[in-house]
């Protein structure tokens, strides 16, 4: 194969994600905006929303990316079945995704208060972290596997899914959990 | 080397936990770094809607092309091919493949950022947020490909399974230098 039809398999199997994630990108936004406007009523809140993200991004991009290596090595198949190579996979996801949460909300917590910005109480940050991650944990271990294992089977190469899946699935879902935790700290009145 | 031979314990949720979540602990310090910046441009985000908006896109297609080059480089290297040979032509129809692809989606990006700009009032205005959008989205590509390289290699060099590795390590170091590149131009343009 020639390195123009190469460029272009991977081009045109790669951009309907890339595009989807762009989408997915401009929703995260729309609601970080929303987030913006309540910085005054939780302060530091926007120190912990990348790192919260991109822990999203880490997290289940490993389980994607070891999810594809298992299917292109035959190790598992494309299905949701016991496997026990896929449900070790998934409950490490989960582990590190809750246990990395709350470390999140104390760096972050003690970055704020190292730098002498506003910040409020660590209780606060890291129920919103926990509730968060909880969430999106459900919805991104479903979502992620449903959509590499359909790909699979119609022959997408994962490895052009993975990427784009865990960061359109992540922002949105992440940001949308971070709204709806604040919702209920407050409610709740931690 | 070949990654057969160890596949019993690498599919252990206890070692993937051993082996990640340190990891995971030293990519959140890192990224924390984003995380103040974000913070320290909240008076930025709460004048000009439209960069709030373009935030995770700018930061995101980074870690997406990054993810996309270095799972592709991670499977080779479990297939057993090359990923550090220059003169590998599948290596560059990769590099090509994914510049390709950041251009398209930062062209996206910057279309319909200016819409909304114009919807809600045209704060920006076109010519700013094509100048933000070019420079910004020039620095994440190369950025996102020499990380996945150096990344990959790395991983190889050491013989760390890379999907352990590779990935968060790309996606979260072009997370940081794109929120810091793009808050940086943007801040510098409407300064």
């Amino acid at each position: 194969m020639s390195v123009r039809e190469e460029v272009w398999d991977i081009y045109r199997e790669t951009l309907p994600v890339m595009l989807i994630a762009l989408m997915g990108g401009l929703i995260a936004g729309v609601l970080l905006e929303e987030v913006v406007g309540l910085i005054e009523r939780l302060p530091g809140l926007l120190v912990m929303i990348p790192v919260f993200l991109a822990t999203r991004g880490n997290v289940y991009a490993a389980l994607g990316a070891r999810i594809a290596s298992g299917l292109h090595q035959g190790l598992i198949s494309p299905r949701f079945r016991r496997d026990p190579r896929l449900i070790q996979a998934v409950i490490a996801s989960f582990v590190n995704a809750m246990a990395v949460a709350v470390v999140i909300a104390i760096i972050s917590w003690v970055s704020l208060q190292v730098l002498g910005r506003p910040s409020a109480s660590l209780l606060k940050l890291v129920s919103i972290m926990v509730l968060a991650s909880g969430f999106a944990a459900s919805v991104l271990i479903v979502g992620l596997l449903s959509i590499i294992f359909v790909g699979y089977r119609r022959g997408v190469d994962p490895d052009n899914l993975v990427g784009p899946v865990v960061t359109t699935l992540g922002d949105i879902f992440g940001m949308l959990f971070i709204v709806v935790a604040i919702g209920v700290v407050e409610w709740v009145g931690i | 080397m070949t990654a057969s031979s160890d596949l019993g314990t690498s599919w252990r949720a206890t070692g993937i936990i051993r082996r990640m979540f340190p990891l995971l602990v030293v990519l959140s310090v890192i990224v924390l770094i984003a995380g103040i910046r974000l913070e320290q441009a909240g008076a930025l985000l709460q004048r000009y809607g439209v960069i709030a908006v373009m935030v995770p896109t700018m930061v995101g297609t980074g870690g997406n092309l990054g993810a996309v080059l270095s799972s592709r480089l991670s499977t080779r290297f479990h297939l057993g091919l090359t990923v550090t040979d220059p003169s590998d032509r599948g290596l560059w129809s990769n590099v090509i493949a994914v510049s390709l692809l950041g251009m398209t989606i930062f062209a996206g990006l910057a279309g319909a950022g200016y819409i909304l700009d114009g919807l809600t009032g045209g704060q920006v205005g076109g010519q700013s947020l094509l100048i933000i959008t070019v420079l910004s989205g020039a620095v994440i590509i190369i950025a996102a490909i020499s990380f996945s390289f150096l990344a990959t290699y790395l991983a190889f060099r050491y013989r760390i399974d890379p999907d352990d590795v590779t990935i968060p390590v790309v996606t979260n170091l072009v997370d940081v230098l794109g929120m810091i590149t793009f808050l940086t131009v943007a801040a510098f343009v409407l300064g």
